[in-house]
């Protein structure tokens, strides 16, 4: 049993890695915004896959031009990510100024009601112009872009290895990913921009005091959170074909669970929690019919991420790189 | 007074429509409407009353239908050997007991790890939550067939009451109807009492309410299983009147779908409650449904063509989306809003009096 | 032995010091009064003596037993009371009911019970009633008891916390700055209010002010804090003529009568 599990072990980290990274990259954008306005974004899933969808349409028409085949596949798909970006962006920035900035003083409970609504619209208004445009269909496939298979010939070096594949767009996702991270991370700690998000962040009426505009600063946050998310939708895409409008809602259940293994907050740990959560779940859709003796399959692979969720909370709410907070009395 | 004039209402109502397929169809959504208005009462007590805002409520309501459908069916079969299945629909109403408990049971599961955790949080576990129990009913036909899985369970035992089988929407309404007027029975002493008290101090204040020596943990589990024992016994009766059980039945959709009634009949109100679960089942089996075929029928006649795409049917998540960021930007209280229990100082003029003799 | 016994209590914030080995006692029926400057760490204290945050460091006794562990709700058990600086009062529901939260601890209903309406509930039930409005009586609220509690007044909220915390009937009632945001008249029938109090209810009271009037009027034992440390106490004559207050106090601007 061990042996299969090891075997298989290169390809589920490739796997896992790739899934982790758009966990992680998703998971910046609930982290930076729960860390300025201590909510948890419901919509930011539905960003991440109106993103999906307003790249797609991009790429496709790129198709139908014919430009794919004759520029560069890499620069096509950076140029649908930048746009993407800036609409996401901009729907991010809408959102937080028509349904939470008027919420800010409100309880806690209607915010979340607010943002539990945005999500749903978002839901439906991109499955019917889908609809609309795609024949009555609400899935979206896109054009295929990368179609090379790269085989890690593992078997060669070591015996106990079996061979691992993946797919060319794999490396283009794990590095765009990394530089959009690295990017963010550079942004949040260099700038002066960056330094009146985390005044926002720890302490809204201080910053005011000192200058800091704290609604340009949100709303910034949130262009970049919704951007980010809005081009790691592409990514996703891109890697995985085919798209519904109801991807957003799993994948940033996961993502905020990434964030909150990270340390809620916390940018470097929204990354650590993505890989993390990638790769277990990625290993669980592997082995768990293995390690189970077959009473249960990869089907459950989805629970484990919930379980994490409530583990971390129960044993350490703080995350892996947070800090322990209290709230004051 | 109110009360009663509702309750002739309610009792009178089904007298007053015609007979027929109309009114079976009309008879079917009264009884929906009285499933979902005590749903909607139980996710008061958690959301309304507590504060506690559960997103995968749907979850409870799933458990009370999955606890009679298995044992309504043939399917306990799989399982249990030591008596023979379908159980007979005299049992139906030892179930609607034994469902809410199941699903309370199930709450305080959920509740022990989950209530510990900060407010905030508590919203994506339970979504979290709502998501693996349909996940698992999914899938829980191997390696023992207990669901069913994604086929569903079908031919479900009806009730028996004295010997008759209750097979129409018109003979469950008025089950339906009684089980509603004990749940709002319930909930109405709860609310006047200790019980209802502290689950308000609580949602209003945790700090403050743990000061007054109030159990945050445990008076926030009492919500949490109250509500999931109301979710739990509705299910019982909608797996009997259905006849037929799958997972779909029971999406994130759904838990919204109770979540858009109690926010837009008012958080806490146990009236605003009733009345935003009947608008919202009415809108939905009705109005919608309705619009759709009239637009439909438009088009076929040669009318305006309306694209199926927007078929107010299918626009569901877009209505409620909508309706729960209006509600929350201009109407956060709801149609009606909560009110506070009035008291009467004369009721205390000895007691005024003894104060003053000792001042 | 003292009612209330602090020993080398300290208390960490991610870095901040806030509270460094403070010990105190006091006395049974007896008023104490903790001042300094703002950030002196006084609040920090009464939420360590409540069981809000755990302490760092150090150990509180009640009547010479630890409470230590407890939480805020099993302390409120054992007999302390307290107001919040930033009210925090139950603002949707009315004055009475809030009065009626505070007599949770001598309710025995249950969920049950209350479905069933035992006739014990009921009585329990009017008992309370009747205890909460004597309660509003005695702070001057019964008028307003069916008023939204978050619409009184300031001063009434004040008022409102403390007949709310002696509804819980403790023998240690702590006051965080309950004269903050009363006008002169207010503040001189909180001062008759909290004498009287004192007397009536036969409690220990320990409060947070920074109105000095008050304080030496009221305060048989005044503990003074800055920066985390205790660096003075004794009765008001003591204290007014303590150089390391008037530092204390003339460093941040503030000054003391
Ligand atoms: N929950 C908390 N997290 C971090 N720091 C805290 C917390 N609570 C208090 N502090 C810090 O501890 C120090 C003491 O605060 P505290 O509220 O006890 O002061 P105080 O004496 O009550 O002042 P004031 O007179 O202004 O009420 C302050 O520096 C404060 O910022
Ligand atoms: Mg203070």
């Amino acid at each position: 049993m061990l042996e299969n599990i090891l075997r298989t072990l290169p390809q589920v980290l490739f796997d896992g890695i790739t899934l982790g990274t758009v966990y992680a990259v998703i998971a910046l954008g609930y982290t930076m915004v729960y860390g300025i306005l201590k909510l948890i974004n419901f919509a930011h899933g539905e960003i991440f896959m109106t993103g999906a969808f307003i790249g797609t349409a991009i790429l496709l028409a790129f198709s139908s031009l014919g430009w794919i085949g004759t520029l560069p596949i890499i620069i096509l798909v950076l140029v649908a990510m930048f746009l993407t970006a800036g609409v996401t962006g901009a729907i991010g920035v809408g959102i937080e100024r028509i349904a939470y900035r008027p919420l800010r003083k409100a309880p806690k409970l209607i915010a979340l009601i607010s943002a539990i609504g945005i999500s749903f619209l978002l839901q439906d208004l991109v499955r019917f112009t889908t609809e609309f445009a795609n024949d009555g269909n609400f899935y979206l496939i896109g054009p295929e872009l990368f179609k090379s298979n790269i085989n890690v010939p593992l078997s060669k070096m070591a015996s106990f290895l079996s061979d691992a594949s993946f797919k060319t767009s794999f490396l283009f996702v794990l590095v765009t990913a990394v530089a959009l991270m690295i990017i963010l991370d550079v942004f949040v700690n260099k700038t002066k921009w960056g330094m009146a998000m985390r005044a926002v962040a720890q302490d809204r009426d201080t910053a005011a005091l000192m200058g800091v505009n704290v609604n340009k600063t949100i709303s910034l946050t949130f262009f970049i959170g919704s951007a980010l998310g809005g081009a790691t939708g592409v990514l996703f895409a891109v890697q995985y074909g085919t798209i519904d409008p109801y991807i957003g809602f799993i994948l940033g259940l996961k993502a905020f669970t990434a964030a909150v293994l990270g340390g809620i907050g916390n940018i470097r740990g929204a990354v650590l929690g993505g890989l993390i959560i990638g790769v277990v779940e990625m290993f669980a859709a592997a082995n768990l019919s293995t390690l189970t003796n077959h009473v249960i399959g990869a089907e459950y692979k989805d629970v484990f991420a919930f379980i994490i969720l409530i583990l971390v909370l129960l044993f350490k709410p703080e995350g892996l790189l947070g800090k322990a907070l209290h709230e004051k009395v | 007074m109110w009360a009663a004039a509702g309750l002739v209402l309610a009792v009178l109502l089904p007298f007053a429509a015609s007979q027929g397929d109309s009114y079976e169809s009309f008879m079917d959504v009264s009884t929906m409407v009285g499933i979902y208005v005590c749903m909607a009462l139980g996710l008061n007590i958690v959301v309304g009353m507590a504060g506690l805002l559960d997103l995968g409520f749907v979850a409870f309501f799933a458990i009370g239908a999955y606890t009679y459908a298995i044992f309504a069916t043939p399917q306990a079969n799989n399982f249990l050997h030591f008596m023979d299945f379908p159980l007979s629909g005299n049992t139906f109403w030892l179930f609607i007991l034994i469902g809410g408990l199941v699903a309370s049971l199930f709450g305080v599961l959920l509740g022990i790890p989950v209530l510990r955790v900060k407010g905030d949080y508590l919203a994506i576990v339970t979504l979290g939550f709502g998501e693996i129990i349909r996940i698992v009913f999914n899938n829980m036909d191997k390696p023992i067939n207990i669901t069913n899985g994604a086929l569903g369970l079908s031919s479900i035992t009806p009730p028996t009451l004295f010997g008759i089988q209750l097979l129409n929407a018109s003979q469950f309404y008025y089950v339906v109807l009684v089980v509603a007027l004990l749940v709002l029975f319930i909930i109405r002493k709860l609310e006047a009492s200790k019980v209802g008290r502290s689950w308000r101090a609580v949602r209003e204040n945790e700090i403050a309410a743990q000061a007054m020596g109030i159990n945050l943990f445990k008076t926030k589990l009492t919500a949490f299983a109250v509500g999931a024992l109301f979710s739990g016994m509705m299910g019982v009766i909608f797996a009997s009147k259905q006849t037929f059980i799958d997972p779909t039945s029971f999406t994130m959709l759904e838990s919204i779908t109770i979540l858009v009634m109690v926010v837009l009949g008012g958080m806490g109100s146990v009236p605003g409650v009733i009345l935003g679960a009947a608008v919202v089942t009415i809108l939905n089996l009705q109005v919608l449904t309705e619009v759709s075929n009239w637009l439909t029928d438009l088009s076929v006649n040669g009318g305006i063509a309306i694209p199926d795409v927007l078929s107010p049917s299918k626009m569901q998540r877009f209505i409620f989306g909508l309706l729960l960021i209006l509600f929350a930007l201009y109407k956060p209280k709801g149609l009606i809003q909560e009110k506070n229990r009035i008291v009467d100082p004369k009721k205390f003029t000895e007691a005024g009096e003894n104060a003053h003799a000792s001042n | 032995m003292p009612m209330l016994q602090i020993k080398d209590l300290g208390k960490n914030f991610a870095g901040i010091q806030a509270l460094k080995d403070v010990s105190l006692s006091v006395e049974p029926n007896s008023i104490t009064a903790f001042i300094g400057p703002n950030g002196a760490g006084k609040t920090t204290l009464f939420n360590m003596i409540t069981g809000v945050y755990p302490p760092s460091t150090g150990e509180i006794l009640l009547e010479g037993k630890s409470l230590l562990g407890c939480k805020p709700d099993e302390i409120s058990r054992r007999g302390i009371a307290r107001t919040f600086q930033n009210i925090r009062l139950f603002s949707k529901m009315t004055v009475f009911e809030n009065v009626l939260v505070g007599c949770h601890n001598q309710l025995k209903t249950n969920v049950l019970t209350a479905v069933l309406g035992l006739p014990f509930t009921k009585k329990e039930e009017n008992i309370a009633e009747k205890e909460a409005y004597k309660l509003l009586q005695f702070v001057g609220l019964a008028e307003s008891l069916n008023e939204e509690a978050g619409n009184l007044s300031y001063g009434n909220q004040r008022k409102l916390e403390i007949a709310r915390a002696l509804a819980t009937k403790p023998r240690i009632l702590l006051l965080d700055e309950p004269a903050a945001g009363m006008n002169p008249r207010e503040t001189r029938e909180l001062t008759d209010l909290i004498l009287k109090i004192r007397d009536e209810f036969k409690l220990t009271l320990i409060l947070i002010e920074h109105d000095m009037k008050l304080v030496m009027k009221l305060s048989e034992h005044i503990i003074v804090l800055d920066h985390g440390e205790k660096i003075a106490e004794g009765n008001s004559h003591d204290i007014q003529n303590n150089p390391k207050v008037i530092e204390a106090y003339l460093g941040t601007g503030a000054v003391a009568k």
